[in-house]
């Protein structure tokens, strides 16, 4: 027995030699018998790794257009391979690409290793055809393509499609197991952000045995890239394009800076347009952005970075009597036909409407219509926040919507166990009455309020709002399509959902918004205006409607900051998105319009 | 500690061991570039565990190694729970699922199940020595090793999960398994290791496929085993010298600190220095062997063998991916190659051969 365990280990013995023997051997094959050739190919010469850039996909809106494209931008640069740049190069090529000198030699002086010097990006076609012609004054200086990003309509649309750059370090870091690499282009905001795996593809290259000079000996490998899949979006980028200028001409006249628009189908919550400004061009990033542009973005205080349609909170106002309506009425605190006495001023808190408008005798309908807060406070009053905030979940607020976007904001859902965890203090009951009317601990995105909306319009069904409707690949294959995700549907009566929707018509016919509507607007809206109050400065201006009422395919929020009463702010933009939608601007219809006959 | 404790210490094994840890730390500031200001303080981080590491090995001299026969089944338990626990809460890296996160440190408890798998079989095995001669006697313990292999194999670990299978080939081999049925078990792994490929994941099949062709993909995985191999025959016979790799020094070589640490060895210091490093290993594999012959008890013989097959195994696997004789799965050069859990493994693995020998029977005092 024991001989036998002798003998094994023995044979383990003679396995280990042997092992260490095969290792010795096959190094000394390589070091030794092969060594030349290894000492070749790594001295001087080098393999080098040539990259070929997978061409990144490029997005469509839901009609086809082509929103963002690439294309090729050259870049001079320098490669000292051989000898060090002659200063009279650098002389001729600043003064021929009118870059400062200091400039050019400092980026020369700080150089190390194989990779090229850039000099100056997008250089034009007349410049390099003269560093071409006369490429003997120019020794060194090497003429690189890149294909770069190009946002065809500049900064419409910047928040949704996003910017992209060159990966940073501290990013590379982070993400270095998804595949990224140095000097990857990666997006940063937006769509760019979320489908940057999908939109990079997949970088090929060459291994090339480079000589001393940095020519290319042989090709010891080579691999295709694959190009990344194209976005095709759910936006309409005629409406995106109206919708922008209904803002944009609205703050120009009222003297507002910051604003934000949402426009969705509210029957499957596809996104049609979506603002936010101010804005910015995505294009200034695609060559690494410069200090002052940079400046300019960083020190505007209305911050043209944020998406304010996703990421901005502000209090619902008025709007918000859409979840304490519903509640009302779903609670039965409050019969449609109960008649209450706007007396001026709510004997809780003592507050009224502002500017104290009295509005006397009031029902359901019309106190929604008229926005009347006394109504609303007694409403708060009967429910309690507990009930308020039921609702106000219900309806999807206080959580992401989860719209494919980074960065989204939750909001805030009036709520004792907030106050208690994070203020450490008691509920108390006018703050409820607060709450009622969109006021105090209560915050909604423009797109969370759209959502309110969109929920009434599609009796109760809230659908997931969604940018992209399909990812294609550049063959032309369909590797996702996005379908509407009905998120849940409002547990109450629909009996409930027809008086809300009512109260919510008559705002353009006879309430807060029928000022700007006018008698005779061609198709049916309901609507709810909203003007939130602001310790910081002028009250926020808040519109948000859908229509036709009968069969609704569209939803409109507008907030506009500081823009004061929403009838007179956000009204306007919101009935120019609406004309543009129904082609009443005198534009195709975007959308069904159910034109009503004219009287 | 008195001196009768220090006459039985294997020196010869310390020395090996302490010469390879010495040679790790140099090489280690090579690749790291320590001598430019964007060197990291690896050799630091390495020497400091290093030295903690051999108070811990004096600490534990104390102590008989009869004593873990005990808890072999319970130390089995121990290691199921470890490495759920990098299922459930691990975070990943390069694609694999293998570290748990305590404090500031990150630990690789695959690296540590090898030691416990070792025990834990030599527990099982000690009283079925000479008794593995039928499938009946063999399947059991197959499937004891066979849970965490499966478990690591998930994580996705390729390498670590190949040791089990050579720590349980070693030992059932030391234990006088029937040579037969051994080929038999053999034969049925190598019928369904097919199936076995459709669990691998997508870059360990291209792995194995570049392993039999670099060409496969020569900017992905077969860019390493290219440039590795470049590094290795340039350092010739006598090396570039210690900061002068190009290959190493320009960062051609990833991961030239860890598991492509011989590469370095190679081109810095030739064939003399990767011979020399080889030859450090041969010391310490073959007093694995002497000191399993040697040992009081069946325990300490399985042990010990359990140990030299875990070590042999690693050195084979690394050091042949680094020259393009075995497929690249990210397993470790023992002692050479940074990485706190895999050093301290490797210190513990020595530990219990100084242990085994120190309670070896001796004829003559």
């Amino acid at each position: 027995m024991m001989n036998e365990f002798e003998t094994r280990l023995k044979v383990l013995g003679g396995l280990i030699v042997f092992i260490v023997m095969l290792l010795v051997a096959r190094a000394g094959y390589l070091q030794v018998y092969r060594g030349d050739e290894y000492v070749r190919r790594s001295d001087g010469n080098r393999t080098r790794l040539v990259p070929t850039v997978a061409s990144r996909g490029t997005f469509f809106d839901r009609n086809g257009q082509s929103i963002v494209e690439n294309r090729p931008s050259f870049t001079v640069s320098l490669l000292p391979l051989t000898a060090p740049i002659q200063p009279e190069v650098i002389t001729r090529l600043a003064e021929l690409l009118n870059v400062p000198r200091v400039e050019i030699e400092a980026k020369v002086a700080a150089h190390t290793g194989y990779e090229p010097i850039r000099v100056k990006n997008d250089v034009g076609p007349e410049l390099l055809t003269v560093i071409e012609e006369q490429s003997e004054l120019y020794p060194g200086v090497i003429i690189e393509v890149q294909a770069v990003r190009d946002y065809l309509y500049k900064a419409q649309g910047a928040h949704i499609l996003g910017y992209v750059s060159e990966i940073s370090e501290a990013e590379l870091e982070a993400r270095k197991e998804e595949g990224y690499r140095t000097g990857d282009i990666i997006g940063q905001f937006g769509l760019e952000r979320i489908y940057d795996q999908e939109l990079r593809g997949t970088n090929g290259g060459e291994l090339v045995e480079v000589d001393v000079t940095g020519k290319p000996v042989q090709i010891l490998g080579q691999k295709e890239p694959i190009s990344g899949h194209d976005l095709h979006l759910t936006i309409d980028w005629r409406l995106q394009a109206a919708t922008e200028k209904a803002v944009d001409d609205q703050l120009a006249l009222i003297g507002a800076k910051a604003a934000a628009a949402v426009v969705m189908n509210p029957q499957t919550g596809e996104v049609l347009a979506l603002v936010s400004r101010p804005a910015f061009d995505p294009n200034l990033f695609v060559h690494g952005i410069s200090e002052k542009n940079w400046q300019a973005i960083n020190e505007n205080p209305y911050d043209p970075l944020d998406n304010k349609a996703t990421t901005g909170e502000y209090p619902p106002g008025s709007t918000f009597k859409i979840v304490t309506g519903t509640a009302a009425l779903s609670e039965e605190v409050v019969t449609p036909t109960e008649q209450i006495l706007d007396t001026g001023v709510y004997w809780l808190g003592e507050k009224g409407n502002a500017g104290g408008e009295v509005l006397g005798w009031l029902d359901f309908t019309s106190a929604l219509a008229h926005s009347d807060n006394y109504y609303f406070y007694e409403m708060g009053y009967r429910l309690g926040v507990d009930r308020l905030e039921k609702y106000a979940r219900m309806f999807g607020l206080g959580e992401k919507t989860g719209i494919n976007l980074p960065y989204e904001s939750e909001g805030l859902v009036p709520s004792r166990a907030y106050k208690e965890k994070y203020l450490d203090d008691d509920w108390y009951d006018s703050e409820t009455l607060d709450a009622a009317i969109g006021q105090g601990f209560n915050l909604v995105t423009p797109l969370q309020a759209a959502m309110v909306m969109g929920e009434i319009a599609a009796n109760g069904q809230r659908f997931q709002p969604y940018l992209v409707s399909k990812i294609v690949d550049a063959d032309g294959k369909i590797i996702k399509e996005y379908k509407p995700k009905l998120l849940s549907t409002l547990d109450v009566p629909d009996e409930v959902i027809r008086l809300v929707q009512q109260g919510l018509r008559d705002v353009t016919k006879e309430g807060t918004a029928a000022g700007v509507f006018g008698a005779y607007f061609p198709v049916d809206i309901a609507g709810k205006t909203g003007t939130a109050e602001n310790t910081q400065g002028a009250d926020h201006g808040w519109f948000v409607a859908y229509g036709p009422f009968s069969d609704p395919s569209i939803v409109v929020s507008v907030i506009v900051e500081n823009g004061g009463f929403g009838s007179q702010s956000a009204v306007p933009i919101g009935k120019r998105i609406l004309e543009a939608a129904f082609g009443l601007d005198g534009s195709a219809p975007i959308v069904n319009a159910n034109l009503k006959p004219r009287p | 500690m008195n001196k009768r404790w220090l006459r039985r210490l294997d020196f010869t094994l310390i020395f090996a061991a302490a010469a390879i840890i010495l040679m790790s730390l140099v090489i280690i500031g090579s690749a790291t570039h320590i001598n430019t200001a964007a060197g990291g303080n690896f050799v630091q981080r390495q020497g400091v565990f290093a030295i903690l590491n051999v108070a811990l090995v004096v600490f534990l001299m104390n102590f008989d190694y009869k004593m873990l026969q005990r808890y072999g089944m319970k130390l089995y338990g121990v290691n199921l729970v470890l490495l759920l626990a990098v299922m459930l809460f691990g975070h990943s890296a390069l694609g694999a699922q293998r570290w748990i996160q305590i404090g500031p440190i990150t630990l690789q408890p695959s690296e540590f199940s090898k030691i416990i798998m070792i025990i834990s079989m030599a527990a099982l095995l000690e009283d079925k020595i000479g008794k593995l001669n039928t499938l009946q006697d063999l399947l059991p313990i197959a499937a004891f090793i066979g849970v965490p292999f499966l478990l690591v194999l998930k994580q996705p670990d390729l390498g670590t999960s190949l040791v089990f299978v050579a720590i349980f080939l070693g030992m059932v081999f030391a234990a006088g398994v029937n040579l037969r049925l051994l080929g038999m078990l053999f034969g049925a792994g190598i019928l369904v290791s097919p199936v076995l490929w459709h669990f691998l994941k997508d870059y360990q099949k291209m792995r194995i496929l570049v392993f039999l062709d670099p060409n496969v993909d020569p900017l992905g995985s077969g860019y390493h085993i290219i440039q590795s191999e470049i590094a290795i025959g340039s350092g010739q016979l006598f090396g570039k010298g210690l900061f002068e790799g190009t290959q190493s020094q320009l960062d051609f070589l990833p991961e030239n600190h860890t598991d492509f640490i011989f590469a370095v060895v190679g081109e810095e210091l030739g064939f003399i220095g990767a011979a020399f490093l080889l030859l450090l290993y041969l010391i310490l594999l073959w007093r694995g062997i002497r000191i399993a012959q040697e040992a009081s008890d069946a325990f300490g013989m399985l042990l010990a063998v359990g140990i030299t097959s875990m070590l042999a195994f690693h050195v084979l696997v690394n050091i042949g991916m680094t020259m393009g004789i075995m497929p690249v799965t990210g397993i470790p050069l023992p002692l050479m190659s940074y990485g706190v859990s895999s050093l301290t493994t490797n210190i513990m693995a020595i530990a219990l051969l100084l242990n085994i020998y120190m309670k070896k029977q001796r004829l003559i005092f």
